[in-house]
């Protein structure tokens, strides 16, 4: 029964979100923490909110004051209400670390960064027309979170046996489980390299090329969604 | 409209503060331009460091900026001023820069160089020692020295640094008015005889790499005789120099034995020209934190850093402290990065960025990176 609800518990929730603005899911999706086991506080605890601007937006609908007399968990430490946080880069830093080495995973996508910065800003200095110039992008966070959208897949194979088949069965995918199949998918792209080149360098090209609707992952996208197509057949089998 | 438009997306990431001095000579700067960037001409920058002498990330953000600028600071106006008050028929005056890891103590080296370059010195500039004493690539070379008994050749290094030498003097080389004293008899076949140009003198270090030391210490000897005889002056700039005073190298020879500074030819060389038992010339030294083992990194004074030997030996010499930025040099770091497009997004970053950094300025760099 819990594994039934697990299936389809949240393909529900993915359809009725379909119509709450995107944006506003994702924000929720990468600024809390999920805890897989029991932690030391208990439910009514409330997660800390630590932007300045999601404060601000508390004040202004007087959702404050309820919060007030609520106790709140603390901050983790890379909760920060400074200017460079972004939810999306921290959550890739988790998802490169090894071993809890946070720091050095810190260190490789910040070198990434820094890589993706050279390589756009030499183009800009190459273009020669102002309108060329526009249209570089040159924040690597802006080229990151362009990347991982354009990887993410929109539906899912799921293996489900019926009459001792298993057929991959195609199905609508949750909001987290994409945004976690296209930080995989980044990251597996980019270990699948030459020993003589360094992760960052790797990481940056493949960040370019996803950012840019080319490469290995989009490809790979483009992979699940054509055989998603060719599986429709199955599509009943989800619910039969 | 193109212009316009030009104008407009160059000014897109800068802001109204002044970051730069079209005041691109170092003896006409003054104390208005401290804090403010200056470019060096791409010629003089591939002549004087072509070779060497600029830290290895800087030169990276020199290529992502198109362009090699450098901050007038005071600790290089001061002793630029303090040169030009110089009465040079006095024994030459020794300068120690010293600071902090990564407040720019080699890039002021290198505003001096460019200074020195300028007035006509003939510079004699180490980029680093420690490539010489403490990096030990897979094939570094080494021999024992056939004139100094017990000591260590370096010779593919020498004819490195002799080739960084003829390059940073070309202009005072091809004039050719610079003899050598005596004849220097190398082998059988080979010597240089009395009054031969200098250049004709590392032209031979150069192509006989066995004789680099050697002829490294000859042109040094040489360089000390013109001095004294108001031929030439000269400017000897030398990063790390504390280097030479660590009680060990990492060179080993063949034999396993450990090789100390004072068994390298080259570090007899150039004790012989920081002496300061001449005239007519500058020294400029830095005692770099970087330059030694981790196990000897507590402080970054002169005197902890050059042990009791090595300040001794320099004893009555100039300290000048290069520091963190100041308040004005940060923003206008800040405004030469944001104008560079290294450094984006809202103006609250350059408050944290001075938090986080300390304005200290090579972590400032780093820290502005991945942003």
């Amino acid at each position: 029964m819990s594994n039934f609800r697990y299936k389809v518990g949240p393909i529900a929730k993915c359809v009725f979100q379909t119509q709450s603005p995107r944006s506003n899911l994702w924000c929720t999706l990468m600024q809390y923490r999920f805890y897989p086991r029991p932690t030391s506080f208990p439910d009514y605890f409330q997660n800390p909110i630590f932007r300045k601007e999601d404060q601000a937006k508390l004040i202004e609908s007087n959702e404050l004051t309820k919060l007030a007399a609520l106790p709140v968990k603390p901050p983790a430490a890379y909760e920060t209400s400074s200017v460079y946080h972004d939810p999306l880069v921290s959550k890739l830093i988790n998802h490169v670390m090894k071993m809890g080495n946070k720091k050095l995973a810190r260190n490789l996508v910040e070198k990434a960064f820094e890589n993706i910065k050279r390589i756009q800003i030499e183009r800009y200095h190459l273009a020669t027309t102002p309108e060329e110039k526009a249209k570089v992008v040159l924040n690597p966070k802006d080229i990151l979170h362009k990347a991982v959208e354009n990887s993410k897949p929109l539906l899912q194979l799921l293996p489900i046996k019926r009459g001792g088949i298993t057929y991959q069965v195609p199905g609508p995918i949750t909001e987290k489980r994409s945004l976690f199949l296209a930080i995989k998918w980044l990251l597996e792209a980019t270990n699948d390299k030459e020993r003589t080149i360094h992760f960052p360098e790797q990481f940056a090209w493949e960040l370019l090329d996803a950012a840019n609707n080319t490469g290995k992952v989009v490809k790979r996208k483009q992979d699940i969604h054509r055989q998603c197509e060719a599986n429709r057949a199955y599509a009943h089998y989800r619910w039969q | 409209m193109l212009s316009r438009n030009l104008r407009f997306l160059s000014r897109r990431y800068s802001q109204g503060v002044t970051f730069r001095t079209t005041e691109t000579s170092p003896s006409q700067q003054n104390e208005n331009q401290i804090g403010l960037f200056y470019t060096v001409n791409n010629d003089v920058c591939k002549q004087l460091f072509g070779h060497g002498g600029l830290p290895k990330s800087y030169m990276k953000q020199t290529k992502t900026f198109t362009e090699t600028s450098l901050m007038v600071r005071l600790p290089a106006l001061d002793i630029i001023n303090c040169i030009k008050a110089t009465d040079f028929d006095k024994p030459v005056i020794r300068y120690m820069l010293y600071g902090e890891i990564g407040a720019g103590k080699s890039l002021t080296l290198a505003h001096l160089l460019h200074y020195a370059y300028e007035d006509g010195y003939l510079i004699v500039h180490v980029p680093w020692v420690s490539e010489w004493l403490r990096r030990v690539p897979r094939h570094k070379e080494m021999s024992n020295s056939p004139t100094h008994e017990g000591l260590v050749d370096l010779p593919l290094d020498g004819a490195a640094w002799l080739l960084h030498f003829k390059m940073q003097n070309q202009v005072l080389l091809k004039k050719g008015n610079l003899k050598i004293s005596k004849e220097y008899v190398w082998s059988k076949r080979e010597q240089t005889p009395e009054g031969a140009p200098l250049a004709e003198l590392i032209e031979h270090g150069i192509t006989r790499v066995k004789y680099a030391c050697d002829v490294i210490d000859a042109l040094i000897s040489e360089i000390k005789i013109l001095s004294n005889s108001k031929q030439c002056k000269t400017f000897v700039a030398i990063d790390g120099f504390n280097t030479f005073f660590y009680p060990l190298t990492r060179l080993s020879t063949p034999t396993k034995k450990k090789v100390t500074p004072e068994e390298v030819t080259l570090t007899k060389s150039f004790m012989e020209l920081t002496k300061n038992d001449w005239v007519n010339g500058v020294i400029i030294l830095t005692a770099d934190q970087l330059g030694v083992s981790q196990d000897h990194q507590e402080s970054h004074l002169p005197k902890y850093l050059l042990y009791k030997k090595g300040f001794e030996h320099i004893d009555p010499f100039v300290p000048v402290e290069v520091g963190r930025y100041s308040e004005r040099e940060f923003m206008s770091c800040a405004s030469y990065y944001r104008d560079r497009l290294w450094l984006r997004g809202p103006r609250e970053t350059e408050g944290e960025l001075k938090l986080a950094s300390a304005c200290n300025p090579y972590k400032f760099m780093e820290l502005c990176a991945p942003l």
